[in-house]
């Protein structure tokens, strides 16, 4: 799975400038097909800006992004999500005065547009479509276990399901890879669990993930290979086991004396 | 579909079928538009209603700008040139009327295709100062295109359309006619996907390009299409007063359009031609005071904004909410764009 | 006129000088706009209005009461400043930290001045009588030839500079000051420092209405009074604000020598027309590279 056939998305020398700030350098990853990259790195580390620098927020100031074999580098989102990249935001991720349902409608923009003179006159075709997505929303809804809150204002959702939501709403566009920053942010023990359970399922139906959290239980519980980020470096790629046990991510999790007693434990070890 | 929502303001309305409540309203308004001349024959009440009718396509023109999140104060301009281009085109190069509304629908749309995309980069009230300056640059040409506009005294002894357009009955019925089709035309594509991809993208702008929505080029096209139609009301116009002078398309001028959407809530057609109606025919209840007129024009306009932002929807939504004893939530996007 | 007969020395020196005192007004009238913009985030589109009312305190007080000139000014400006207080208690005080609002809500305020002053005024122009109609001669020893500056527009920017000297040291000098800076930066974090915003908020107003009441005093002596003194001003006070950047005050000041400058020599070389649409065309420009203006702070 990690390493046979071309990779869905490969980043390659990625890097990402604010006047005199590197947040992001020189960053290079794959993700195939099936796969969950965890990206995780301290605040500020840079973590929602490589994001950002992938999905065409911003243009990267160097480096190349290809996508399912098509060169994107600096695609404006849009263009991203019709190819089947998608994402969501750390913060705000929901339309909050609309219902859950509408919400995933405006998700499902690209499954619903039928070419502006079918949307104009309502088409067979536009109808055809909208019922299409109606199941398909049904179905997802059911799935993420939002069924009971179709027609809820997503404000009136309590915080968790309001991510939960903010996921829907990507999975309604139908990616191949979805990118979520930060998806358990402030949730509880449980609502975590509940969120990692989601997006192993989502796995399982055949889409890829980028997951960044700043938590390594989460993460590692979570993803087959770990990208850690420091100063917008990468620090260590590999493995959750791999991640863990590299002498500069402990170092950089647990401190200077931490990493310099366990690399003495590790070389004395062999010697007695 | 969905029970009825609280109605939230800046938020696109519910998306639901047209009921049968609505379509008798429809019907009842139909009957009276139909009847209205005929009732007032020969009365200047006659006049206010086709003035209406044109106003009409102008606010609901600019809310399909409103709603992509941009509030253009330069709209009376492109009407302007909608109307130049019209009373030019049939005074001094004598093309017959149809042509020349189809050039004033053009002539504004070309306008708008080129300044939109560099305009449309600005947002909020960087946006509203922009569309403002740019309304006083048209207006600065129509004043100083003396050779073509006649500078600010205008042109005089504009023909109307056709001879038999000389009755008002026959141009009101001329401008019930556009005015249905424009804002038919408005609401069809706000009710369509384009619509909800344009009130996404209002709410949540990163959210929506991420769902796969053109935003920008979305944004553009709307432009160019409220140009368009809005030069309808120009040609309209300004062969039914006879004269055409830059002072009707000053920023000013476009505020009172965008004043017809505050006061009919901003994300609602039906609101603008409330608020059309009212703008339109309130002053001509002060007839003869000119000035009391629009002292009491600005004394609204403070009262409103200071008390109901939401408009008038806004109001009617309070009615109902304390009649049927519910609690609304009255949350504005306009409140709240205001507070940032 | 071509562009060397302005390269005399005597020639420059006087469009030098009605630019520098157009600039002088610019900034005052602007000053305020972006004091209320800055504290209060209210677009004060009624500011032009004040500007109006100045100009009918100066000709009441120095054309009607023979109050001399150099206190009649000031006077009329602190008159109209006083009574705008009921403005600010009934209308202003609602708009408050809602831009969008005071931007519809202001409008609507200066349309009923507007109007209110028709009917108190009528719709005539009339002349302040001109306070000064000598003319300053000196330079002949350099120059060869003596330039003239008319006195009036001397005084007219000696005036608006000594207010502004003022002004600067009531912000950067006082305990007012210092409020309305905090506020300025930070309303809620003001607050909390127990600045009362209430007071601030009075003072600021008081002091931009001052200034533009000023400016709209000595603009109406220049040109003419009427209804309609305000909005040319406002007009300009606005690309001033938007040319230095909305809520700064040093942006202010740089804006309204540049559009006061430019827009004199413009007009001196190639008409009203041009200078009209070179300075609205800069403007628009710059909003679209660098909408918050040159010395703004992007949001
Ligand atoms: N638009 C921007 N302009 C300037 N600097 C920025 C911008 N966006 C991010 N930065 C800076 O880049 C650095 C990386 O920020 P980023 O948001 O990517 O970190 P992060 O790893 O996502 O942190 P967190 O865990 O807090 O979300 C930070 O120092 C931040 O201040
Ligand atoms: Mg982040």
């Amino acid at each position: 799975m990690s390493t046979g056939g071309a990779p869905l998305l490969a980043v390659e020398g990625l890097s990402m400038t604010f006047g005199a700030l590197k947040a992001v350098q020189d960053l290079s990853f794959t993700v195939h097909d099936g796969e969950i990259l965890g990206i995780i790195g301290p605040n500020g580390a840079g973590k929602t800006t490589a994001v950002n620098a992938i999905s065409g927020t911003f243009k990267p100031t160097a480096g190349r992004v290809t996508f399912d074999g098509h060169l994107v580098t600096g695609f404006a989102p849009h263009r991203l999500a019709e190819l089947g990249l998608v994402r969501t935001y750390q913060a705000t991720t929901v339309y909050g005065t609309q219902t859950v349902r509408e919400n995933c409608r405006r998700g499902a923009f690209l499954h619903l547009y039928p070419g502006f003179f079918d949307a104009l006159i309502s088409s067979a075709k536009a109808r055809a479509m909208r019922a299409a997505v109606e199941k398909e929303i049904d179905r997802l809804l059911d799935w993420l276990g939002l069924a009971q809150f179709a027609d809820t204002e997503a404000r009136n959702l309590p915080y968790g399901v309001q991510k939960t939501l903010g996921m829907a709403i990507a999975m309604a566009a139908r990616p191949r890879l979805i990118m979520l920053d930060e998806p358990v942010a402030g949730l509880s023990a449980e609502e975590t669990d509940h969120v990692r359970d989601t997006i192993k399922r989502i796995r399982a139906s055949g889409i890829s993930a980028i997951v960044i959290d700043h938590n390594m239980r989460f993460i590692s519980g979570l993803c087959d290979r770990v990208l850690v980020i420091h100063h917008g470096q990468e620090l260590a790629i590999g493995t959750p086991a791999e991640v863990m046990s590299h002498p500069d991510v402990i170092e950089a999790y647990l401190g200077k004396g931490h990493a310099a007693a366990t690399a003495k434990a590790n070389h004395a070890a062999p010697g007695h | 579909m969905s029970p009825q929502a609280p109605l939230s303001l800046g938020a696109a309305p519910p998306r639901t079928m047209p009921g049968a409540g609505l379509l008798a309203i429809s019907a009842l308004a139909g009957a009276v538009l139909l009847a209205w001349p005929i009732v007032f024959q020969g009365s200047f009440l006659v006049y206010i209603a086709t003035l209406v009718m044109q106003f009409s396509i102008g606010a609901c023109s600019l809310q399909l700008i409103i709603r992509t999140g941009h509030i253009s104060m330069s709209h009376q301009a492109f009407v302007g040139i909608g109307g130049y281009t019209s009373v030019i085109l049939v005074m001094k190069a004598g093309w017959a009327w149809h042509f020349a509304l189809l050039a004033a629908i053009a002539a504004p749309a070309l306008a708008g295709a080129v300044i939109g995309p560099i305009l449309l980069r600005l947002t909020g009230k960087y946006f509203v100062l922009v569309t403002f300056l740019f309304g006083e640059i048209v207006r600065l040409v129509f004043i100083d295109w003396q050779s073509m506009t006649g500078g600010s005294n205008g042109i005089f002894e504009i023909p109307k359309p056709y001879p038999w357009m000389n009755d008002p009955t026959a141009y009101y019925y001329v401008s019930l006619g556009f005015a249905v089709a424009c804002v038919g035309f408005c609401i069809r594509l706000m009710r369509s996907e384009i619509g909800r991809a344009i009130d996404a993208m209002r709410e949540g702008p990163n959210l929506t390009e991420c769902a796969g929505v053109p935003v920008f080029r979305i944004k553009v096209v709307m432009f160019i299409i409220a140009c368009g139609l809005s030069g309808v009301m120009g040609s309209l116009n300004a062969h039914m007063n006879n004269v055409i002078t830059p002072g009707n398309y000053g920023p000013m001028e476009s505020l009172n359009l965008v004043v017809m959407n505050v006061l009919g809530g901003m994300t609602n057609m039906a609101g603008a031609i409330i608020g059309a109606v009212f703008l339109i025919a309130l002053p001509e209840l002060l007839r003869g005071y000119v000035e009391w007129q629009r002292v009491f024009y600005g004394i609204i306009l403070i009262v409103v904004m200071a008390s109901m932002p939401g408009g008038m929807v806004e109001l009617l939504a309070r009615l109902r909410s304390r009649l049927t004893g519910r609690e609304a939530h009255l949350a504005s996007a306009v409140a709240a764009e205001g507070r940032t | 006129m071509s562009f060397t007969d302005l390269l005399t020395p005597v020639l420059m020196g006087q469009v030098l000088l009605d630019g520098m005192s157009i600039s002088s007004i610019y900034i005052l009238i602007a000053l305020g706009f972006t004091l209320l913009f800055g504290i209060m985030r209210v677009v004060n589109f009624a500011h032009g209005e004040f500007a109006m009312l100045g100009g009918w305190g100066l000709y009441y007080l120095y054309g009607q009461f023979n109050v001399p000139f150099l206190l009649a000014v000031p006077l009329a400006g602190a008159i109209v400043a006083v009574c705008s207080l009921v403005f600010e208690q009934f209308v202003f005080r609602f708009f408050y930290q809602k831009m969008f609002q005071s931007m519809i809500g202001l409008l609507g305020l200066s349309t009923a001045m507007i109007y209110t002053a028709v009917i108190i005024w009528d719709a005539y122009e009339r002349q302040i009588p001109p306070a000064f109609t000598s003319t300053l001669e000196f330079g002949e020893s350099i120059f060869g030839e003596s330039l003239l500056l008319p006195t009036d527009r001397v005084v007219v920017f000696l005036v608006s500079m000594a207010t502004l000297a003022a002004f600067y040291f009531l912000i950067m000098h006082t305990r007012m000051g210092l409020g309305m800076r905090a506020a300025a930066q930070d309303v809620e974090v003001a607050e909390a420092m127990g600045i009362r915003t209430r007071t601030v908020y009075r003072q600021a107003f008081l002091l931009a209405i001052f200034m533009t009441a000023v400016a709209g005093a000595l603009y109406g002596q220049i040109y003419f009074l009427s209804y309609e003194l305000g909005s040319q001003p406002l007009l300009k006070a606005f690309i001033v604000v938007i040319l230095g950047g909305m809520g700064s005050i040093p942006g202010a000041a740089l804006g309204g020598v540049i559009l006061g400058m430019s827009e004199t020599f413009l007009a001196t070389l190639f008409g009203a027309a041009v200078s009209n649409f070179v300075s609205f065309g800069v403007v628009i420009l710059i909003l679209i590279i660098r909408p918050w203006g040159l010395l703004g702070k992007p949001e």
